[in-house]
């Protein structure tokens, strides 16, 4: 039933000085999950409250289901949100948060206890239904703000950082278990993050944002393998960038000439003979091999910095044109080479992406804020 | 069904109603008797001016006279303000850092001469000094006497002990509440980085603390800039702005009174608001007086050999300050009840025991009995007036643009000096003005109900910053509770600590309330003008047990408030 709708939605903060979010149009599907990502200051809060009503969008129409609900207060709109800081009532046990809901809303005594009942058992706390939010431990307030949320019969979840304020094995592990929660009970979720690898995790889709603006909506696959634009290479996932120029182009075979007259090849169909552009590689794309040697896509360069990182490796290399890339991988797969070790790197030219050189640089468009 | 569109409508309309309603009255009872007084004074110029600069018989001698009321408030709330920063600085810091047996009682010393109607603990210090057995007569040799002056700050010596014990509280309370607030990680940082715990005080301390001392210090100065319950009781031959504001409306000098009392309210708000409102914007970051005069390093080296010889003597003087100021004087109160119960232990006189000025032909128990009638009647009516009132407003206050104003505004009959406020009632609601009522419990009642309203606004703003209510009511919307729905269950709960605070403040404010009171209430007398009528009538027993019953009823009141306010 509801399927949400953004259109040409605006809001500005101090009168119009600050634009939060910039005409953004987004469609969340029936019974989909849904994750807004992107680094903090980009807007996703922001248009997660206003599709909850929380705050209203000076332009554009936001629509649950058939209903427009651009201008319509919280409590009428049918929503379940769950808040970055849980916002338990403090002064209500976890019985009283979980049924305030159904309470409100005047349904009768008999269904608002079966459903509190009904989520309690879902996030496996009906043992501590006595207990006030201070006596339960972060996991816990996160799993009642859940159920409380869930408790008022609505079938759309927002979800503002819900795991933000838990420690690093709790939030992976509730990560999948809301997952589950929401595909069980057939919503439909949109939940907000900065970190990429719950995003990854969690959803069906993913929407990237950076600035107020939607820079790309797709699957986590769709995001990783084929992202684009150059923030969206670089925040989902890690990316090597290197410049160059387009001085051939064959169908949508490209061959890109980098700093020092290297030429690389790599596929595209925007790209136009002498246009200036960013070749992007993935760090655990990139194979290594001792020595020099030549081939398609291959680099010489010498290691300057090696990391062991628990289940992989990572070099940082210096090509011979004085670039920087880095290479990721298992660790438990070949042998570890040294740093002063002469190394040479190659890609395979599908699995590379070509970006137009952005306008205002590349340090810029990568900026996180 | 309602559709959305009327919910809005019946709530846009609602809420309009509602503010307009909180605006309104707050305009009514609480700004416009805050400030008729002065203009009072302008639309009746021409009559002032010639009652107080150029009377045809006495040419400007009340002119003469306001400047030297006014002089006299003013020295004697500056001192009692510096000695209260002397002895009050420490006493916070002991208690808010310091873990000893008998923490809880020195506490409750402190809040009690917050509660206690002040009349009554101004009859027990009179007589704890005065009197051939007290304090006075064991300190100082009997030298003490009521008309006894402090030389060179030419200040009356009972009237400044008694404002000191009144108003040192303030500051004491409201340092240390932002010293729990601040984590003691700053002082241990010091510490480790070499600093004496006295350095350490003065260079981390005060500097982070200025804005909660300087914030007690307005309300100690506001305080004894306008007690009169207490001042009346020990004042003796000498007369303070107050006072004179009571006594020029006793004898229908209303010019001079109005004139005085709008002054009080001008010198109130010159010396306090700035401070406050500098406070406010700037905050103090930085302490450096004691680094520009240069004397750094002898400061050091003394705090160094204070830190470790001297660490005693400073908990030993805020205790004998304590004694001498609250105790002494309710231990002698109460012990001279008992000795005059009878008779007059000197004389074996039976008509100067308590029993007879009590029972006997004065019947001195029945008025007490009728005047706390009235008190607890007009305390609790204008008590929940005011609460209605302060609900409201401090929604408005958190929620609208012109809060801030508002709540400056409020900080108004806080600091205006009752009388003045009395005064400015009377003019207003009172025979001479509008006619809404005699003077009586009615007039007493509104006049409450002035200074009330910010008593009790003040804890629950302080609840409501200290809570995420915004938070709170967001996610109780989500929910699908309505407006009604989220302030009956979860804001107001919320701020119930905060109401429970304010009501009972406001409670005891009122019951102690003396300076306005005088001027508006008529035949109902309440029991603090009833003991200031006691004393100067010379019915010393009946003052005796008027003021015991007092010192009971304020640890009735502060047992209550203890209980709501500890978790």
């Amino acid at each position: 039933m509801p399927e949400v709708k953004l259109k040409d939605v605006v809001k500005t903060y101090d009168k119009g000085r600050i634009t939060a979010v910039d005409h953004v149009n987004l469609t969340v599907h029936d019974k989909e999950y849904l994750t807004l990502l992107g680094p903090s200051g980009c807007g996703k809060t922001t248009t997660l409250r206003m599709i909850a009503g929380l705050q209203l969008p000076d332009e554009g129409v936001i629509t649950i289901g058939e209903r427009e609900v651009s201008n319509l207060p919280p409590e009428y709109r049918d929503i379940g949100y769950v808040f970055q800081e849980y916002a338990l009532f403090p002064h209500m046990d976890v019985w009283n948060n979980v049924t305030y809901g159904p309470r409100v809303k005047g349904w009768t005594e008999k269904k608002s206890n079966k459903i509190g009942r009904e989520m309690l058992e879902l996030v496996r706390l009906f043992e501590r239904t006595d207990a006030v939010p201070a006596e339960l431990s972060g996991g816990m307030r996160q799993r009642v703000a859940l159920a409380r949320a869930l408790a008022s019969g609505s079938k759309l979840l927002l979800l503002d950082e819900p795991l933000g304020a838990l420690d690093a094995r709790i939030r992976t592990d509730l990560r999948y278990e809301i997952r589950k929660l929401v595909k069980d009970l057939g919503l439909t979720a949109i939940h907000v993050t900065h970190d990429q690898a719950e995003a990854m995790a969690i959803s069906d889709r993913i929407a990237v944002m950076r600035k107020g603006k939607i820079l790309q909506v797709g699957t986590p696959q769709e995001l990783y393998l084929s992202p684009q634009h150059i923030f969206v290479a670089n925040f989902v996932g890690e990316s090597n960038f290197l410049e160059g120029y387009v001085v051939d182009r064959a169908g949508h075979k490209l061959t890109v000439e980098l700093r020092g007259g290297i030429s690389v090849k790599s596929v595209n169909e925007d790209h136009q003979k002498g246009e200036k552009v960013v070749v992007g590689v993935r760090p655990e794309v990139l194979s290594i091999a001792k020595g020099e040697h030549t081939g398609l896509n291959s680099i010489s360069g010498n290691i300057e910095g090696f990391r062991f990182e628990g289940n992989n490796v990572r070099y940082e290399i210096r090509l011979q044109n004085d670039d920087m890339v880095v290479v990721v991988h298992p660790a438990l797969m070949g042998e570890w080479l040294k740093v002063g070790e002469k190394v040479t790197v190659a890609f395979p030219v599908e699995k590379s992406f070509v970006f137009s050189y952005p306008e205002k640089g590349l340090r810029t468009e990568l900026a996180l804020e | 069904m309602t559709t959305f569109s009327q919910a809005k409508g019946k709530k846009t309309l609602l809420s309009r109603i509602g503010v307009s309603a909180t605006v309104a009255s707050l305009i009514l009872f609480v700004f416009l008797p805050s400030f008729f007084l002065i203009s009072f004074t302008f639309t009746r110029w021409p009559e002032v001016y010639t009652e107080v600069f150029a009377n045809p018989l006495i040419g400007n001698t009340n002119w003469i006279e306001i400047q030297k009321y006014l002089g006299l408030s003013l020295r004697l709330a500056l001192s009692a303000v510096v000695i209260d920063l002397i002895f009050g600085i420490p006493l916070a810091y002991i208690l808010a850092r310091k873990k000893f047996w008998g923490k809880g009682f020195l506490e409750d010393l402190i809040s009690f001469t917050l509660v206690i109607p002040t009349s009554g603990f101004g009859f027990a210090t009179l007589i704890a000094w005065t009197s051939a057995t007290g304090i006075g007569a064991l300190l100082t040799g009997g030298t003490v006497q009521i008309d006894t002056v402090i030389p060179f700050l030419n200040v009356p010596f009972l009237m400044l002990i008694i404002h000191i014990a009144l108003t040192f509280p303030y500051i004491v309370k409201t340092l240390k509440a932002k010293l729990e607030d601040m984590s003691t990680l700053f002082e241990q940082a010091s510490g480790t980085l070499g600093a004496t715990p006295l350095t350490t005080f003065r260079k981390i301390l005060v500097p982070l603390t200025l804005p909660a001392i300087f914030s007690g210090t307005v309300l100690a100065f506001a305080r004894s800039l306008g007690e009169t319950g207490a001042t009346l009781v020990v004042s003796g031959i000498f007369t303070t702005a107050p006072i004179a504001v009571i006594s020029w409306v006793s004898q229908f000098k209303f010019g001079s009174a109005a004139f005085l009392g709008s002054l009080l309210i001008i010198v109130a708000s010159a010396i306090i608001l700035p401070v406050e409102f500098i406070l406010k914007k700037k905050g103090v970051t930085s302490f450096s007086f004691f680094s520009t005069l240069h004397i750094q390093k002898t400061l050091q080296k003394f705090e160094d050999f204070a830190s470790r010889k001297l660490k005693r003597v400073k908990d030993i003087v805020v205790v004998i300050f304590l004694i001498i100021v609250v105790i002494v004087p309710i231990v002698y109160v109460i012990s001279n009840v008992a000795l005059y119960w009878n008779s007059d232990p000197d004389t074996g006189n039976v008509k100067e025991s308590v029993m007879y000025q009590l029972f006997g032909p004065s019947n001195y128990f029945s008025a007490l009995m009728d005047a706390t009638l009235v008190s607890f009647a007009s305390a609790a009516i204008a008590t929940f007036v005011a609460a209605c009132i302060a609900m409201p407003t401090v929604f408005l206050i958190m929620r609208s643009r012109f809060g801030s104003i508002l709540r400056a505004l409020l900080r108004v009959p806080l600091i205006v000096p009752t009388s003045a406020l009395g005064l400015s009632i009377l003019l207003l609601w009172g025979p001479g003005g509008m006619r809404l009522a005699n003077p009586g419990i009615w007039l007493i009642i509104l006049t409450h109900i002035v200074f009330s309203v910010p008593v009790v606004v003040e804890p629950m703003l302080a609840t409501f910053e200290g809570s995420d209510i915004p938070l709170y009511e967001e996610a109780s919307v989500t929910l699908g509770a309505n407006a009604y729905n989220t302030i009956e269950s979860i804001s107001l709960p919320l701020l119930k600590r905060g109401i429970l605070t304010g009501v009972i403040l406001s409670f005891t404010r009122s019951l102690g309330e003396t300076g306005a009171t005088f001027l508006v209430m008529g035949s109902d007398v309440t029991i603090p003008p009833l003991v200031v009528n006691m004393v100067e009538s010379l019915a010393i027993p009946a003052a005796l047990f008027a003021s015991t019953y007092l010192i009971a009823l304020a640890f009735i009141l502060l047992m209550v408030f203890r209980k709501v306010t500890t978790r």
